[in-house]
């Protein structure tokens, strides 16, 4: 009776892979990185709502993304990871910068919706 | 059948999920092709059944443009991206009501330059332009377009007052809004689909699901009779019905209509304005966060136009983003902050593909060169005419943009910026079922009806042959209604 669409049932019932131990590494490093002064339980909810964000993904964006947080997972556990980090939050290559762009705005645009007045360096007033 | 809850309610049509439903015709979408498909169907007689994907979400309910409205009323919590060198955010409104209860409720008639060009280029049998101006009468009351009562915001009235330095073209844009007596322009109410057409759809005894996807159509011998669906939960169901009218928008109709084997000129042809942004510092509070500039700067339309975004903080902090290490010390000043746009008309295009394998589609488009030129001008003028409008400092959202303090750091502004590196979005998504008689290019008829599929109609901005260069939600209605009113001819007739 489907025929020729059979080859997409499959697929409308499948679900994402869960992200947050792919991209929350990543995400938490970062805004070690970038905002020293937001304190750990704040940076747990922003890497909470990123990891989200990221499972909420439409299907090829959330392929796409969680193929390149496994990659950049695996190459946090190596030595040297904070240079890897700096590197990654100043890079402007395809796809990483991308990526590293998506969890950037992701995380800050929830901070200064849920807390306004946080400081540059992430800290509270 | 399923009779509707008559509680008198808004929702007074919504029923709850079933396995098996049936109806005369159903409606897949309900935002601003949708819900007036809906309407005109059901109050001319037929049995209408509207399946929405989102849920109902009553305006009063949620603040306007914060991430709290992105997780209940967009796609994907408003993380939306068509793939490409740059790739291009954009927004899906998912919910009862579609984009209209979350876009800017900026109105503009259907544009008569580009309607006609559409109907010669993609020869669009029986277009008559005063048929649409009369429709466009008619929804301009429905949906009660007007001006604010008393001052603009402050973040408005900025873009008003650099223009009107400049000496160039400006205006005060219309909305779909009631205004309380003695209220301003924080106090309107908008007059979206769950407020005028849904209800009105409701009355004539329309029914509505809600949070049910349709997966697929099953056509046999060019007929559909039955969608496949599944609601949020995975409960799957079936609605058979004898006419389709598929309105989920650019994105999810070309899609839904791939997974059925309807391909001809489906999903080719995707048309967008591209939009830069920039961040403006004044010396007074300016930011309304939850409201959005009704000026609009036309000098240069339509290749160009200037106008002002939802600024919350957490979007004014994302607008720094892009070279927060000498932007970052400005987000503490938010309050004093609001994020404009510059929006072009694009000769590229871009494609919506369904991949077997994958819920989704696949989202890509392609900027020219002469795109690429027109976004780096436009942020350039953009960011003069907030200089000209009193602001401080200037930030423009590309990689490594410089801080703009005058016209003098306007050239390196320009020097330094490139499309590529610019966080590009767009809110208008058009295109991808063009409407008319041209073999290569046009993927339903003059009036909707998709090529190769006898009882399957498109009336959503799909249908518009490009974008119109303003925004498209009046053209949208217009059409829609334009061609539920043909249906509703042919098949009066029809049913005898």
């Amino acid at each position: 009776m489907l025929a020729m669409n059979d080859r997409y049932a499959g697929a409308l019932a499948m679900r994402s892979v869960p992200s947050a131990p792919l991209v929350g590494p990543f995400a938490d490093r970062l805004l070690v990185h970038d905002l020293p002064g937001l304190d750990a339980s704040r940076r747990r909810q922003v890497v909470a709502f990123t990891a989200r964000r990221v499972d909420g993904l439409p299907s090829v964006m959330n392929l796409g993304v969680v193929l390149i947080a496994a990659v950049v997972r695996g190459l946090l556990v190596l030595p040297g990871s904070s240079v890897l980090v700096r590197f990654l939050s100043r890079t402007a290559l395809p796809l990483l910068g991308e990526y590293v762009r998506l969890v950037r705005s992701l995380g800050y645009a929830y901070i200064w919706e849920t807390w306004p007045d946080t400081l540059p360096d992430g800290s509270r007033p | 059948m399923t009779a509707p809850h008559r509680n008198g309610s808004s929702q007074a049509g919504i029923i709850a999920p079933a396995t098996r439903l049936s109806t005369d015709v159903l409606v897949v979408g309900s935002g601003a092709g949708g819900a007036t498909t809906a309407a005109i169907l059901a109050e001319a007689g037929f049995d209408v059944l509207i399946v929405e994907e989102g849920p109902w979400v009553d305006q009063d309910t949620v603040a306007p443009f914060s991430l709290d409205q992105m997780d209940r009323q967009y796609r994907a919590g408003g993380v939306t991206v068509a793939l490409g060198l740059p790739s291009i955010a954009y927004t899906e409104g998912r919910c009862a009501g579609g984009g209209t209860e979350v876009n800017s409720g900026l109105y503009f008639r259907p544009p008569v330059d580009v309607v006609e060009r559409w109907r010669d280029d993609y020869r669009i049998d029986g277009l008559d332009l005063d048929e649409l101006a009369s429709i466009a009468d008619e929804v301009e009351q429905a949906i009660n377009v007007t001006l604010v009562p008393g001052k603009p915001t402050p973040a408005s009235e900025m873009l008003r007052r650099g223009a009107a330095s400049l000496g160039w073209k400006h205006s005060e844009i219309p909305r779909w809004m009631i205004y309380p007596p003695g209220g301003d322009a924080r106090t309107g109410k908008r007059q979206s689909m769950t407020r005028t057409y849904l209800p009105r759809a409701f009355a004539a005894g329309a029914r509505m699901v809600v949070e049910c996807r349709v997966d697929r159509l099953t056509p046999r011998t060019g007929t559909v009779t039955e969608a496949a669906v599944t609601y949020t939960g995975g409960r799957q169901g079936t609605i058979t019905c004898r006419h389709v009218f598929v309105c989920g928008g650019a994105i999810q109709s070309p899609a839904l209509l791939q997974r059925s084997g309807l391909h001809r000129n489906i999903g080719r042809s995707l048309a967008v304005h591209p939009t830069v942004k920039l961040a403006a510092r004044f010396a007074d509070e300016v930011n309304v966060p939850d409201d959005v500039p009704v000026h609009q700067v036309k000098e240069f339309a339509p290749d160009l136009s200037f106008g002002g975004s939802a600024s919350h903080a957490g979007l004014v902090a994302l607008a720094l983003t892009d070279h927060w290490r000498e932007f970052k010390r400005a987000v503490t000043d938010w309050k004093r902050i609001s994020v404009y746009y510059a929006a072009i008309t694009s000769e590229g295009r871009g494609l919506v593909r369904a991949v077997p394998g994958l819920r989704d589609p696949l989202v890509t488009y392609r900027l020219t060169h002469r795109d690429r030129e027109l976004l780096r001008s436009g942020l350039g003028r953009l960011a003069l005419l907030m200089l000209e409008a009193g602001a401080d400092e200037v930030y423009p959202s590309f990689r490594g943009a410089p801080v703009v303090r005058d016209r003098a750091s306007l050239g390196e502004m320009q020097q330094r910026f490139g499309a590529s590196k610019a966080s590009v979005m767009t809110v208008h998504l058009c295109s991808t079922v063009p409407l008319g008689e041209h073999p290569g290019r046009c993927g339903a008829n003059s009036f909707g009806r998709v090529h190769g599929a006898a009882n399957v109609w498109v009336n959503d901005a799909s249908l518009l042959p490009t974008a119109p260069g303003v925004n498209p939600q009046a053209t949208v209605m217009a059409f829609a209604i334009r061609n539920a009113r043909h249906f509703v001819d042919t098949h009066r007739a029809g049913r005898g």
